[in-house]
């Protein structure tokens, strides 16, 4: 049997070994899924048995970028106008006051200690903080569905949760398609650079107008298996564009799936297309976020510490600050930032194209946090969320 | 219509956008992807409207946009795309191996083996002949002593005998046909890949100890070597199967992801063990299905027809990019009797071996339709002669590619009509395949 052969093997072995443990463990112990993915990746990748060589890695590039593009649309497709103007809008103020703080509260933190651990000026940190400012934002909604088989559907927080998942999701990826525009490099068949505002635009129209076309596109087209064949090439094609034009395929997919959803008769169906490859394309992007990582124990250490104990800080301070600001503390508690910590698939999201922007700074940086971030928010989020729920329904049960 | 329009739209909004991004990039090659993938379910809507196969559409839009025509979709992008082409050969295979339950091939078994044992021979000879008879007209035997031209066309002529698996995958998989005639094709184009690729070795040594390579070429491997790349497989391919049925035993979960693993699996594990990645992942196949209770074998097969169905657009499209218009053109003259022959003696060999095997009429009437189309095997045969004789080699692998165009096109066409006659078509389906269980 040759090297490679056997390397294969392991590597399958040990897959299925992890699987399996934490497929236990996330039974026992509540445990989001998707760790052994990024391990996955890690023991594929240059850092272990270098079967996933950087070669093979950018050959594969455009299956992570697919998978961003339909992690943004997926997200885009939660926000259907008729049903969200049935919820109160004071749900919708928590979740951007609590969004705003935190976003602040990282960025601020990590543009003084970049600048000032790799003695650099503020406006060369500046892309890097604000993008952990971004991921610091995105919240994983699988919290949600764990808070709401205990409390119901219907009950306030969880509400809540539901939104401000999503609109944590929407703003971290405006923002960094923000970054993506600020900090773009002029076109060389370009007459002139143009700005960020233009870039904004572009990205946003490459998702609307696509929305609509393909909402043109499809027409009647009811049966799911031609309906996914289409709705993947009109993906492929969005993400394609914006990685071409290096903008966001992340927020072009969230303007895409937006579009589509409030415009399309077969939502529903659309749906359950998109969901349909949802979970392996987000492994696909974990394993290729854990097979592109390169940790720099020197470097990496301070600045991601610090990120881990600002989103915290932000998020419940944020969380706990804002319902006190709207006088929503009775219903939501003063703990229920706590279940906005799990950091689900919009960080790894952001993390692996920030990675791929070669002209970005700290990028090492950037997605060690990130990866840091969602590992260690995989072991703790959904116990933290069951624990937040339990609290509100022994206060709800003592009101009674 | 409107989608044909709104595929114009999208042609033109891609040609604003390219000035401003970074050409080259494997963004582009995304990008490209996308417009193809479009261009291939507009077309292939066009193809069913007209009665014809979607397949058909998606070879089409390939020819249309790819470098032949449009170029919309240039040689780069259709090279850049070759990892989801081969992720797309590998998922065929096993698909088509999965197919194979014994319990549902029993009864065609000896149709199977009697067509084959007609047909191959029939249609080997009948090509040989006909190549030495055309021997003036053809580019690399006109000047070529006897002997030489002999070799050429045992060579061709066994490269001619190859069916192709992934068209009768993706009419099968479209037509949703499970039907006596459906089972007969599938069953003589498995079995005969690996009965060519023996045939072909033999044709490929003969022709070596006739004319020897030149310097540039390179010798073709040992026979220990091709007893290992086919036994090998086998191996490797029932080591793969069974872990796979103790997965879909035991396990059972993530099924769409775990099917996509599987041929990105198997294409690497054969590449690492130098076997043949198609027979071991359509042992695997064979091996998973009849190792696995039946409603499992249904489920890993539903995960696999949902992770295919986009794979075939794609693969269908670029074999259809692939194709350079002004190579077939300029030998028409050979590749139009070359095709007449062939398919004269598919005709024949079917309806001997049928016969034999005292078959039904839709069997001995219709099974050669769906014998004539080429694609994969076919070209990775043709490429291994252009490598061993890189002048006279290239010249035949150009005339042979060009038949496999011709054939990749009518070759659906005639399944689809066999499938239809014969009433196996189902109506529904990604255009007709039952609904595959959730997962």
């Amino acid at each position: 049997m040759t090297t490679g052969l056997t390397l294969v093997v392991l590597v399958a072995a040990a897959f299925f070994a992890a699987h399996f443990a934490s497929d236990r463990l996330a039974k026992r112990f509540l445990i989001v899924s998707g760790a052994e993915y990024l391990a996955l990746g890690i023991l594929l990748g240059p850092l272990v048995t270098d079967i996933l060589t950087p070669g093979l890695v950018e050959s594969l590039a455009p299956f992570p970028l697919l998978a961003l593009g339909w992690m943004g649309v997926i997200t885009g497709t939660r926000f259907n106008l008729q049903e969200l103007v049935k919820i109160p809008a004071v749900t919708y103020q928590a979740a951007v006051l609590e969004s705003a703080f935190t976003f602040t509260t990282v960025t601020a933190l990590l543009l003084f200690a970049l600048s000032w651990a790799f003695d650099t000026s503020i406006s060369v940190a500046a892309p890097a903080a604000i993008t952990m400012g971004a991921i610091a934002v995105s919240s994983s909604r699988q919290t949600y569905s764990v808070v709401s088989a205990h409390l119901g559907t219907t009950n306030p927080l969880v509400r809540q949760l539901d939104i401000s998942a999503g609109i944590n999701a929407v703003l971290a990826a405006a923002i960094f398609a923000w970054v993506l525009s600020a900090y773009h490099a002029a076109p060389a068949a370009s007459a002139r650079p143009l700005t960020t505002t233009e870039w904004m635009v572009l990205t946003v129209a490459l998702g609307g107008v696509g929305g609509m076309l393909f909402h043109l596109f499809l027409g009647a087209e009811a049966h799911i298996d031609r309906l996914f064949v289409a709705l993947a090439g009109a993906i492929i094609l969005v993400s394609g564009a914006a990685a071409y034009l290096q903008l966001s395929p992340l927020f072009a997919g969230v303007a895409f799936g937006f579009v589509l959803t409030n415009t399309s008769r077969r939502r529903s169906e659309i749906i359950a297309a998109l969901l349909r490859i949802e979970r392996p394309l987000f492994f696909v992007l974990l394993v290729f976020a854990g097979a592109m990582w390169r940790p720099s124990l020197r470097a990496w250490l301070l600045p991601v510490l610090l990120f881990l104990t600002a989103r915290a800080a932000g998020k419940i301070g944020g969380a706990r600050l804002t319902a006190r600001t709207l006088g929503l503390m009775p219903v939501l508690g003063p703990h229920w930032g706590w279940a906005l910590l799990g950091q689900g698939g919009i960080a790894v999201a952001i993390g692996v194209d920030y990675l791929q922007q070669q002209a970005l700074p700290f990028a090492t940086i950037v997605f060690t946090a990130t990866i840091a971030s969602v590992l260690l928010t995989d072991l703790t989020s959904a116990r933290l969320a069951h624990s937040v729920a339990n609290t509100l329904a022994g206060v709800e049960e003592e009101k009674k | 219509m409107r989608r044909a329009l709104i595929l114009g739209l999208l042609l033109v909004g891609m040609q604003l956008v390219l000035p401003l991004g970074l050409a080259g990039h494997h963004s582009q090659s995304l990008l490209t992807f996308g417009f193809l993938i479009l261009a291939a379910y507009t077309v292939g809507e066009i193809a069913v409207s007209v009665g014809q196969p979607r397949i058909v559409g998606y070879l089409f839009a390939g020819l249309i946009f790819g470098p032949s025509l449009l170029n919309v979709v240039g040689s780069d992008s259709v090279r850049m795309l070759a990892p989801i082409n081969s992720l797309a050969i590998a998922l065929i295979a096993f698909l088509a191996g999965a197919e194979l339950r014994w319990e549902e091939v029993k009864p065609y078994a000896s149709s199977i083996g009697k067509i084959l044992a007609a047909e191959i021979p029939l249609t080997f000879a009948a090509v040989a002949g006909l190549m030495l008879v055309m021997r003036p007209f053809v580019p690399f035997m006109a000047d070529a002593p006897l002997s030489h031209a002999i070799a050429f066309s045992l060579l061709f002529a066994a490269m001619g005998a190859v069916h192709s698996p992934a068209v009768t995958m993706g009419i099968l998989s479209e037509t949703g046909a499970r039907g006596p005639v459906a089972r007969t094709v599938l069953g003589v184009v498995l079995v005969s890949d690996v009965v060519i690729i023996l045939v072909f070795s033999a044709a490929l040594s003969i022709t070596q100890a006739l004319v020897p390579p030149t310097e540039a070429g390179e010798m073709a491997g040992s026979a220990g070597m091709l007893a290992w790349e086919l036994g090998g497989a086998v191996l490797v391919g029932v080591l793969l199967g069974g872990a796979i049925s103790i997965y879909i035993r035991f396990v059972k979960r993530e099924l769409f992801l775990f099917a996509i693993l599987v041929a990105f699996f198997g294409a690497e594990v054969a590449r690492l063990a130098h076997v043949e990645t198609l027979l071991t992942l359509l042992v695997a196949g064979v091996v998973s299905e009849n190792a696995s209770p039946k409603e499992a074998g249904l489920a890993l097969r539903g995960a696999m027809e949902r992770a295919a169905a986009p794979l075939f657009v794609v693969f269908f499209a670029l074999a259809g990019a692939s194709l350079l218009l002004s190579e077939i053109l300029s030998v028409w003259y050979l590749v139009v009797p070359i095709i007449v022959v062939r398919t004269l003696a598919l005709w024949q060999g079917t309806k001997l071996g049928a016969r034999w095997a005292d078959s039904t009429p839709a069997i001995r009437r219709d099974v050669w339709m769906g014998l004539i189309s080429q694609a994969g095997v076919a070209i990775g045969l043709a490429t291994v002669v252009g490598e061993i004789y890189p002048t006279r080699g290239a010249q035949l692998k150009s005339l042979f590619l060009a038949t496999v165009a011709v054939n990749t096109f009518l070759g659906p066409i005639l399944f689809k009509r066999a499938l239809t006659r014969a009433g196996e078509t189902v109506s529904g389906g990604m255009s007709g395949a039952p609904a595959p269980a959730a997962h």
